[in-house]
């Protein structure tokens, strides 16, 4: 018996796989014994009894731990076959023992190599690897010494050098599993307009779509601009226009309603449409700003937003097919004596489609457990019962009584029974 | 008649032949009418189908029948009428009693299949029969051409194909049961807003059907297989006796296209196209092996919109004109009929806006109705949100809700419109500094756009101009139907920018798709379920659910566990996420305490 037992807890710290380093060798002759009297560890019961009683029957004493590789003492003569065989056995056990401790180590340095990755990944150490690369151009306007004071503030690295397009912002992420010297280039890219800069943009864009594709004189900036996602339409281009001595005057009029008016009588109406056009086939956006605390502002999140983005990519990984988010998910909190388990029982049966706080707890007052409910579905003989059991219970609800109608009580049934993971409950 | 032997051996009972069928028919079909227009008078004509099926004897006339139980005038004369009628069609010889084969569509009825094939749903099954405990339940068998019919023999003949998949989509089995059912799948008959769909949840009910995954499959479970087998089998006997009596199956082919067209047109006036390609299925389908080779050619081939045969249509949801003190919602809808933008508000499951591409239909002559026009969604779609809104729904987790929701609703390019409202934002609960994030990592995070706009006004503004550059680029595209059921998301990234995608998804299938609480499984019921423990993090629960996958079988683990101690470890070395910890030893006794404590919790 004392066997038997032995045997079982050995299986199960086995099954428990590598986690369980302390278990197994506690008696591990003994262990590995049994394992193969059991045909190899198959957790076939049946076989279990027929193992003990063939070991146990001659000696009537339980294996020795002590007897490690030493024939056993009920076993008197051995021919050399049997003793080599042995020793053959003791070898591949000790073989095997070595590949299960060779597999944990290894499992171990993969698990804290994932850790790592993971920690690299998250949004403080990926901060750590972004450079902010500033067009020198951007440096020469007024202003702008509150973008670069804040980033050295923050002790973000930034460069400043030539950028492709001329007044942008580019960002670039070190990757340091791959080398010193590897870094890729983000897709984000911000360009900073004076408000003059961008309407002749917008005039630019308005002319070439005015006519149709026929090359049209683009503009400074245009042309660039259009080049550069040419080369790279993966880029995402943010304009920043900055509306210098912004204000909104008396009649709330924005001060570029009033330029562009002045200019070639452009209305509002041509603006949005040049900017759908930069949506639906250039994915550039605009963001008015008013001024260069706001450029800084933007700059900022911006880099926050890249920083954070591989760790929420990687852990946004769809396991459920519901978002894991929101209030009703927070849990309630359970005491280790179990105090709070009563809530959410109540909780989980509002997890059905359509079931109301007020009809989950007229369940659980009935079935104060989850055991308890599955024992009354249990004491009752046809389908048709079990699914109706939960109808007919009464509701309380604001002063109404109402009661639980057929449909949610065997929704809830099934929910409970059902052994397809896959069965649709509504 | 030898034939109609095995339809017989699969009754678990031989049915009594009800000695006055006709009435029976008339009455169920009375019945039925009603409750699909969901008239009290159903109740009426159910009563009254209940007495005479209790009555043993033939009745030669309605008036014989008033002695019977609920029986009043209204439904003598009206059987009356009914009768009249038949004799005028069948001579006044035709027997009444006896089965006879009158039943226009249904055809040469053999012996039992006027036998009362009757349609309970859940709401009086059982209630008005079996008092007296030794009557047995009838069992529910689906009327000829009706929708629960169609549906049963169509996932039969596709359960008999070769490697079929062993289940369907619904758009599918829609596709394929449409032929073989008199009303609609998808149109309500006026007045009513029931279709043939509806009796799927019945079938449902009566454990023929089974309804699994998300998006929903649907397969015959055992019972309704062997129904569905007998079904088909009595349909297949109808076709021989129809065949030896027109003597020769050329012949019967025609017949049977001619009626299914005949039904086409009736229900779908939509194109000639569409119901020569019905009636060739219906034409295989009546023959005695159903084909395989048409069942998904179908689908595929009539999705297709030629340019200048659609137009681009905005879709407002509902909520966005609907509700809230404040005239601003209606303020949008104004600006957007001001700038005369072709505009449809209806309910939509995910977004503020989008567009669909719907097709030009004219009103068919002799049709009161305009007959439906294909809808396709654009790859657009706009969420739009004020800074207050947007605000609370950080507050609430409704932002990443939705965003979760945008991401998989099927359309590629999502848009968050937000309405700044210059600095009335600084009073918010959310500083500033923490909205301007939110919006940004919806940007470079999420991958959205992200349109800025002032007011209300410049949203009508943006939305208009949207409209028509998009009719713009639409003008001289050829749009196909994809579905993403049958085919999965296809990546949207192969597509140039500025070149608009031209394989879209229907606007049904899309809204359908979005529904937010729908078709919930076992599988993500028993995911928040454990979720609602503190510290059971959805990572944690997904864990848990690749080893336990319902309910049911955790409670089984349980119970193979050895001791109490067994049970409390049961889950403690679960790995869960990224980093493969270990569920942990606290977690597992927390939810062995739920599962297997056995008096009360506390």
């Amino acid at each position: 018996m004392s066997l038997l037992r032995r045997a079982k807890t050995w299986e199960i710290s086995d099954s428990e796989g590598s986690d369980a380093e302390t278990k197994p060798d506690l008696n591990p002759e003994v262990a590995t014994e049994t394992k193969e009297d059991q045909s190899s560890g198959d957790q076939n019961r049946s076989v279990l009894p027929a193992a003990a009683g063939r070991q146990s029957a001659p000696s009537l004493s339980p294996p020795r731990p002590q007897g490690s590789g030493t024939p056993s003492p009920t076993r008197k003569r051995r021919t050399k076959e049997e003793i080599e065989a042995d020793r053959q056995k003791a070898k591949e056990r000790k073989e095997e023992r070595e590949r299960q401790r060779a597999a944990r180590v290894q499992e171990k340095e993969e698990r804290r190599e994932a850790a790592e990755r993971l920690k690299s990944l998250r949004p403080e150490n990926c901060l750590k690897c972004l450079t902010v690369r500033l067009d020198p151009a951007l440096l020469q306007q007024d202003g702008s010494d509150i973008l670069l004071d804040t980033l050295a503030a923050f002790e973000w690295r930034f460069s400043i050098e030539s950028q492709q397009l001329s007044h942008s912002i580019t960002w670039t992420r070190d990757l340091p599993q791959q080398g010193e010297d590897v870094s890729v280039e983000e897709e984000q890219v911000v360009l900073v307009l004076g408000l003059a800069d961008f309407m002749d943009m917008v005039i630019s864009v308005k002319r070439m779509l005015d006519s149709e594709g026929e090359e049209t004189e683009r503009g400074s900036f245009l042309s660039p601009l259009l080049e550069c996602l040419n080369r790279d339409a993966q880029k995402v281009v943010t304009l920043l226009v900055i509306e210098s001595n912004y204000s909104i005057n008396a009649c709330g009029e924005h001060p570029r309603d009033e330029m562009l008016q002045s200019k070639l009588g452009m209305k509002n109406v041509d603006i949005e449409e040049v900017l759908v056009y930069l949506q639906l086939c250039k994915n550039i956006s605009l963001v008015f700003l008013d001024g260069w605390q706001d450029v800084t502002d933007h700059v900022c999140a911006v880099t926050k937003a890249l920083s954070k983005r591989p760790f929420k990519l990687l852990t946004e990984r769809a396991e459920l097919p519901f978002c894991v988010d929101g209030s009703w998910a927070s849990g309630v909190r359970v005491e280790r004596d179990g105090s709070g388990l009563v809530e959410v029982w109540s909780k989980q049966i509002q997890q059905l489609n359509r079931v109301s706080p007020a009809v989950a707890s007229a369940v659980t007052a009935s079935y104060p457990s989850p055991q308890l409910l599955l024992q009354a579905y249990q004491s009752l003989a046809s389908e048709e019962e079990r699914k109706g059991l939960l109808a007919g219970l009464l509701v309380k609800s604001g002063g109404k009584e109402r009661r639980i109608g057929p449909e949610i009580s065997a929704r809830v049934y099934r929910c409970v029974t059902a052994q397809n993971p896959q069965l649709v409950l509504d | 008649m030898p034939a109609s032997e095995p339809v017989r051996l699969g009754r678990k009972r031989v049915l009594p032949a009800c000695p006055n069928p006709l009435f029976l028919r008339w009455l169920t079909e009375l019945r039925d009418e009603a409750r699909e227009k969901g008239l009290k008078t159903q109740y009426t004509y159910q009563k009254a189908l209940s007495s005479l099926n209790k009555y043993p004897l033939p009745l030669r006339n309605a008036k014989e029948a008033k002695i019977l139980q609920n029986f009043g005038d209204g439904i003598c004369k009206i059987l009356d009428e009914k009768l009249q009628r038949y004799h005028q069609e069948n001579g006044a010889d035709a027997q009444i009693q006896s089965v006879s084969s009158a039943a226009p569509p249904a055809g040469r009825a053999d012996n039992n299949s006027v036998a009362p094939s009757r349609k309970n749903s859940a709401g009086d099954g059982g209630k008005d029969r079996a008092p007296d405990g030794k009557k047995k339940r009838r069992e529910y068998v689906p009327q000829k051409r009706s929708g629960g019919h169609a549906v049963l023999l169509t996932l039969y003949r596709q359960s008999q194909i070769p490697d079929s998949k062993g289940f369907m989509f619904k758009l599918e089995l829609q596709a394929e049961a449409q032929p073989l059912c008199d009303k609609s799948f998808t149109v309500p008959d006026l007045g009513s807003k029931y279709t043939a769909w509806t009796s799927v949840s019945t079938l449902i009910q009566k454990n023929l059907l089974i309804k699994t995954h998300n998006p929903a499959r649907y397969s015959l479970t055992e019972e309704g297989l062997a129904l569905a087998e007998r079904l088909a089998a009595a349909e297949r006997q109808t076709t021989e006796e129809e065949e030896e009596e027109e003597e020769g199956p050329g012949v019967v082919d025609l017949t049977g296209s001619d009626d299914g067209e005949g039904e086409e047109d009736r229900t779908h006036p939509t194109g000639s196209a569409a119901g020569q390609q019905s009636s060739d299925t219906d034409a295989s389908c009546s023959s005695e092996k159903p084909q395989s080779s048409q069942t998904t050619s179908r689908h595929q081939g009539g999705g297709c919109l030629l340019p200048g045969t659609y137009e681009i249509i905005l879709c407002v949801d509902f909520i966005e004109t609907t509700g809230g003190s404040n005239h601003r919602k209606q303020e949008l809808v104004k600006e957007l009929q001001r700038n005369r933008v072709n505009f449809d508000i209806r309910k939509l499951n995910v977004g503020d806006f989008l567009w669909v591409a719907r097709e030009k239909v004219t009103p068919v002559p002799g049709q009161l109705r305009v007959p439906a026009g294909r809808e396709l969604v654009l790859d657009y779609i706009i969420e739009r949100k004020r800074m207050d809104d947007l605000c609370g729904s950080i507050i609430d987790g409704r932002f990443r809700e939705q965003k979760f929701r945008l991401k998989r609703c099927g359309l590629h390019r999502p848009v968050y419109l937000v309405e700044e409202h210059g600095t009335a934002a600084s009073h918010l609960s959310l500083p500033e500094a923490t909205l301007q994030q939110a919006i940004v990592n919806t940007q470079v995070v999420d991958g959205f756009f992200v349109k800025r706009v002032q007011d209300v006004r410049e949203s009508a503004a943006y939305l208009t101009i949207m409209t028509r550059y998009l009719n713009k680029v639409y003008q001289n595209r050829t749009l196909s139907c994809r579905s993403r059921e049958l085919e999965g998301d296809v990546c949207g990234a192969e597509e140039e920018r500025g070149v608009p995608s031209c394989s879209l998804i229907s606007f049904a299938e899309f809204n359908h798709g979005a529904v937010k609480n729908k078709c919930q499984t076992v599988r993500e019921v028993f995911a928040r379920q454990l979720m609602q423990i503190s510290g059971l993090s959805g990572d944690k629960a997904a864990a848990i659910l690749e080893h336990y996958s319902t309910p049911h079988s955790l409670m089984a683990a349980y119970e193979r566990c050895a001791s109490e101690a067994e049970k409390e470890k049961l889950l403690a070395s679960v790995r869960y996420g990224k980093l493969k910890r270990n569920v942990g030893p606290a977690l597992s006794r927390t939810v062995y305490q739920l599962y297997c404590t056995q008096g009360p919790l506390s």
